[in-house]
């Protein structure tokens, strides 16, 4: 009983210690390189911890917190089981590679900067495994609450950038505003059974009011449709840090809270139908997004929105198992996908696709990394993201008359044909730059945790059945219809991908010659990805800035104005002060009499 | 002896203003007088131990004055506010008015004589006399320092202060002697069994009640006075006006409505319960165009308070409970984000969000006070902002207020907003020609006891949840 209750103490509380000395000893913080150590060990500490749980039974232990009379109503502790031990390890384990990572990336901001850089990371792995290990609602709801201030320094650590400075604001502002959901939520529950428990029995209208404000928070924190806003936005913060926030662990908080929540989503069918029908229809939209951009975290940003719509459509399809391990294998590929995009960044010093290309033969770690990362989100055969996307499309097969499976299929498509340009652009072809002509690879501190991702890409995907055994289901893989479908539709958006690409690069450099070898496919391919996807993705980029943004901006702004429009009230003349006080009274009279 | 054993917290605060007006007297005009505002907070810091080592329970004067958990609770808490007021404003008070150091300690003494009677007081007269005991002072320190800060001026926010004080007096006066009449008693104890409290005029006076009380609370429509007054008295003062009188006032409405009025909500609960809502919402919007972070601090309490009576509005053991559990999380932030203000303005001259820029470079331990205090006062966990306004908002749906709870939420966001923007002054601009604040070794320690209590209350709540509760319990459920 005691084993897994001190491992679990152990992930939560070295981070925890580490954040609260750095903030008490200032001296050693802006040494920059004592704090990174401490961090870095502390992860260390609690990823060792979570691996060990892996071997432990569940265990719970709980301290009172609020009680009325003799009935406790909230507790805090650690809840060790399944679900919250592997959630354990994939965040431990990112955060680590994360931070090992940021040693070369961040080593040229000032010590000061860089210690600060490594107490927001100690404070946030913090807040995330509060979250995981949380026995109850409401103190996931705390670490919920956290990690939204922990990631809204962390994406605004370029302060001095107004543009990070505002996405950073944004972020938060938007996030905020879907836990408004989370807290009528947890209001609900509670005045309905009296508990923040995850697994009580609930009346089928609550069990949907409940879950349906649960499920805007998830809307907010995993960036669908329509609150995606602020994701593409928070690219702003340094890129090791949208690997961690962006990848693996805070967006991924949503999933894992209805994940948690299974039991009592389970009670609320029409909750799950709004489920799959965002997740499907965000994984569509943000794959057609990413299509269109030209900033490689712009791409892997709306591809995270994508894939953690596959999440949320599994989850809504009832595939506890399906939504989680895409989780879990995505958590590892993506933070990979950032990590080397962050290598490449580091190496051209841009964002843009436009100034990169040839980067294969002087970058092959990265090359490779980011070759292993975007075979995997393209679901290619024995890449983790193939088993993990496979499960989320034979769980929402059948549903809906299979338009959900027919749209994320397309979207399988769409997703192995912008990472398959990626890969192309940046990578293959002739440097578009001079920085791009002389990168080179960084130091070990940069390459060792690429390759840590890169092994765990490449073999996640065989440790399904070890996977659904923790959490009590049984895994068998078979290649049915389904997997061979999702194949293809990757495969082949893998294959346009390189031709219509290596045509394009092919027609820059030698435009006359291109022109008399173009052939008929090529050209219909092109005619039609211009015609149809391009202006497709197009038109919806601008509906996404200009309408959704946009109403959420005048949401923002309509607040601010009503606020300077009640102004006048205040004269400053103590007469009218008088007189107010008095109306007031004599109306609150009148009001009592007449009610 | 009982007598002595239920009163003996505010007769000890007595006999250390008397103390203080003769030593003031005896001391040789041209010596400094700064030494005072240590005897007051150490004197107040020595009656705060003591109520822990000593019994204050009891009864008083025939029943009109009751000792309890509840009594107890709150008088710890003005005594505590009256320690942090002391030490933050000393050198402020010493610097301004050197010569009239000692009537500045002992207006403030008096002030918290009358806080310390409210919360017991069950009888209506006591609870007039001692709700005015504490505001006479009051107005008189508004206007105590003559400050002349830029667009503030201490006259005109005392004299504001000080005209509308008077007629929410007055409109209680008149509605207490409506009530009386028709319930023919002023004993808090005897309105359960008295015939009259449930007509409507009774209901009439009840609303003169509120509205009078709610003046001091700074709610909505009897605020305007509160960012006047903010604006234009001294910062440290403010401090202590923004917090301690709203807690008193909370604590007068309870003993009139959760004690004597219990058994009768419906003619009280929803109009404070349609006060709170009108303050969430008018105090949260009015907050968002402020530049002067005093006004901006001021309606942001207006919005506080609300969420307070939403809690109030529940008639509930629990939502007692809490209440004096935001209460106390709130005299904390408030002061401590006031204080912080007031040494940012010293070294910069001004009050705007200007005055804080590059604070986190200039003194990075008071910008990260300042961080707390005002994560603290948005609701961020694990700061004791958070704890307090969800357990209000708790209490009040489990209660049934739903329509409160839903527009506290809702506008709990746009608090955000600003407080953000304090927030990203302080961390994200650059200091350009602004130095680092000087900070004294009072101010210091006044800055760290709040920074303690909002970090140290944020991470484990428990045992103020539980004193909370006790208090309440003792309130409402001994009979």
């Amino acid at each position: 009983m005691m084993r897994p209750i001190l491992l679990a103490l152990t992930a939560l509380l070295a981070p925890a210690l580490v954040a609260l000395s750095l903030a008490v000893a200032p001296s050693v913080r802006r040494r920059g390189a004592p704090a990174a150590a401490l961090t870095i060990l502390a992860s260390l500490a609690s990823f060792g911890a979570a691996v060990a749980l892996l071997f432990e039974h569940s265990a719970r232990l709980t301290v009172p917190w609020l009680r009325t009379g003799a009935r406790v109503i909230a507790e805090v502790g650690v809840n060790v089981d399944g679900v919250s031990t592997s959630m354990l390890v994939v965040v431990t384990f990112v955060a680590l590679c994360v931070q090992v990572f940021s040693l070369g990336y961040m080593h040229d901001e000032s010590p000061p900067a860089f210690g600060r850089y490594f107490a927001y990371h100690a404070l946030f792995l913090f807040s995330m495994n509060l979250l995981v290990l949380a026995p109850n609602l409401l103190q996931l709801f705390a670490g919920w609450e956290l990690v939204g201030v922990t990631s809204y320094l962390l994406i605004g650590f370029y302060y001095k950038k107004p543009s990070a400075a505002h996405a950073a604001v944004k972020a938060f502002w938007v996030t905020k505003f879907a836990d408004m959901g989370f807290l009528f939520g947890l209001l609900t529950l509670f005045v309905a059974t009296g508990s923040f428990s995850f697994n009580v029995a609930l009346t089928p209208p609550v069990a949907v009011a409940v879950t349906l404000l649960f499920f805007l928070a998830v809307v907010g924190k995993s960036a669908q449709f329509p609150l995606h806003v602020w994701l593409p936005d928070a690219m702003e913060g340094p890129t090791p840090v949208s690997a961690l926030l962006h990848a693996a662990t805070m967006v991924a908080a949503g999933v894992f809270l209805v994940v948690r929540a299974d039991p009592l989503f389970a009670q609320a069918e029409s909750t799950r139908t709004v489920m799959l029908v965002v997740g499907v229809g965000t994984a569509l939209f943000a794959a057609l997004l990413a299509l269109v951009q030209t900033d490689i975290k712009k791409v892997l940003a709306y591809s995270t929105c994508s894939q953690l719509g596959y999440m949320i459509a599994a989850l809504g399809a009832g595939s506890m198992l399906g939504g989680f391990f895409h989780l879990t294998t995505h958590a590892f590929f993506k933070a990979l996908l950032f990590l080397a995009a962050g290598s490449i960044i580091h190496a051209v010093g841009s964002n843009e696709l436009s100034k990169m290309g040839g980067l294969a033969r002087r970058m092959p770690v990265t090359f490779a990394a980011f070759t292993i990362g975007a075979l995997s989100l393209a679901a290619v055969p024995g890449f983790s993201g193939f088993f993990s996307k496979d499960l989320v499309l034979e769980a929402v097969a059948g549903k809906l008359g299979s338009i959900p499976l027919a749209l994320l299929v397309a979207t399988a498509f769409l997703t192995a044909f912008y990472m398959g340009r990626v890969l192309v652009v940046a990578f293959l072809g002739a440097p578009s730059s001079d920085e791009a002509a002389h990168a080179h690879e960084a130091g070990w501190s940069m390459k060792l945790p690429l390759l840590a991702l890169a092994a765990l890409s490449l073999v996640a995907g065989f440790f399904a059945a070890p996977f659904a055994k923790l959490h009590g289901q049984a895994y068998h893989f078979h290649f049915g219809g389904v997997a061979a479908v999702g194949t293809a539709a990757g495969l082949l958006g893998l294959v346009l991908a390189y031709t219509l690409s290596s045509a394009r690069i092919a027609r820059a450099t030698r435009a006359v010659s291109e022109l008399a070898r173009g052939s008929a496919v090529d050209r219909f391919y092109e005619y039609s990805f211009r015609r149809v996807t391009l202006v497709l993705s197009d038109s919806l980029a601008w509906v996404d800035r200009y309408v959704v943004d946009g109403m959420i901006n005048l949401l923002g702004y309509r607040t601010i104005d009503a606020g300077r429009g009640m102004r006048p009230l205040q004269t400053g003349m103590a007469p009218d002060y008088v007189l107010a006080v008095v109306v007031g009274a004599a109306s609150l009279a009148a009001w009592t009499v007449l009610r | 002896m009982s007598e002595l054993r239920a009163l003996w917290v505010p007769l000890a605060v007595a006999a250390v203003a008397i103390v203080l007006l003769v030593v003031d007297v005896l001391t040789h005009p041209h010596t400094s007088r700064r030494w005072l505002g240590y005897f007051v907070a150490g004197a107040l810091a020595a009656i705060f131990c003591a109520t822990f080592l000593f019994p204050t329970d009891g009864r008083a004067a025939h029943g009109a004055f009751e000792g309890s958990a509840w009594t107890t609770s709150f008088q710890r808490l003005f005594l505590s506010a009256g320690v942090v007021a002391a030490l933050g404003g000393l050198d402020d008070v010493a610097k301004r008015t050197p010569h009239r150091v000692g009537e500045y300690w002992l207006a403030m003494l008096f002030s918290i004589i009358g806080m310390l009677i409210l919360p017991g007081a069950r009888d209506l007269v006591l609870l007039i006399v001692a709700f005015e005991l504490m505001g006479i002072p009051l107005y008189v320190l508004a206007a105590y320092a003559k400050t002349e800060t830029k667009g503030g001026h201490a006259a005109e926010a005392a004299l504001k202060l000080y005209l509308t004080g008077a007629t929410s007096t007055a409109i209680t006066l008149f509605g207490l002697a409506l009530f009386t009449g028709m319930t023919g008693t002023t004993r808090l104890d005897a309105l359960a069994g008295a015939a009259g409290a449930t007509t409507p005029l009774a209901g009439v006076g009840l609303a003169f009640v509120i509205a009078g009380m709610g003046y001091k609370l700074g709610m909505v429509p009897f605020h305007m006075w509160v960012p006047d007054t903010y604006q234009g008295a001294s910062t440290p003062f403010v401090a202590f006006l923004s917090v301690a009188p709203k807690a008193a006032g909370v604590a007068a409405m309870s003993a009139i409505f959760l004690f004597g009025m219990r058994g009768h909500p419906a003619h009280w609960a929803p109009v404070i319960a349609l006060l709170a809502i009108l303050s969430m919402v008018v105090g949260n919007l009015l907050a968002l165009p402020q530049t002067d972070l005093r006004r901006l601090l001021g309606y942001s309490g207006i919005a506080q308070m609300g969420y307070v009576l939403v809690a109030l509005a529940s008639n509930d053991t629990f939502a007692a409970g809490m209440t004096f559990f935001f209460l106390t999380a709130y005299l904390f932030t408030n002061m401590g984000a006031f204080l912080v203000l007031h040494v940012a303005a010293e070294s910069s001259g001004e009050h705007s969000a200007a005055s804080l820029a590059g604070l986190a470079q200039r003194a990075p331990g008071l910008a990260a006070a300042l961080m707390a205090f005002l994560l603290s006062l948005a609701g961020i966990p694990f700061v004791v902002g958070f704890w307090a306004k969800l357990y209000v908002l708790l209490a009040a749906f489990r209660a049934g207020l739903v329509l409160p709870v839903v527009v506290g939420i809702a506008l709990a966001v746009v608090g955000l907003f600003y407080y953000l923007r304090v927030l990203s002054a302080a961390y994200m601009s650059e200091p350009g020609a602004l130095k680092r604040p000087e900070l004294g070794a009072p101010m210091r320690l006044a800055i760290g006891i709040c920074v303690v209590a909002v970090v140290g209350l944020g991470l484990w709540p428990k045992p103020l949840v539980d004193q909370s509760l006790a208090a309440a319990t003792s309130l409402l459920e001994r009979r």
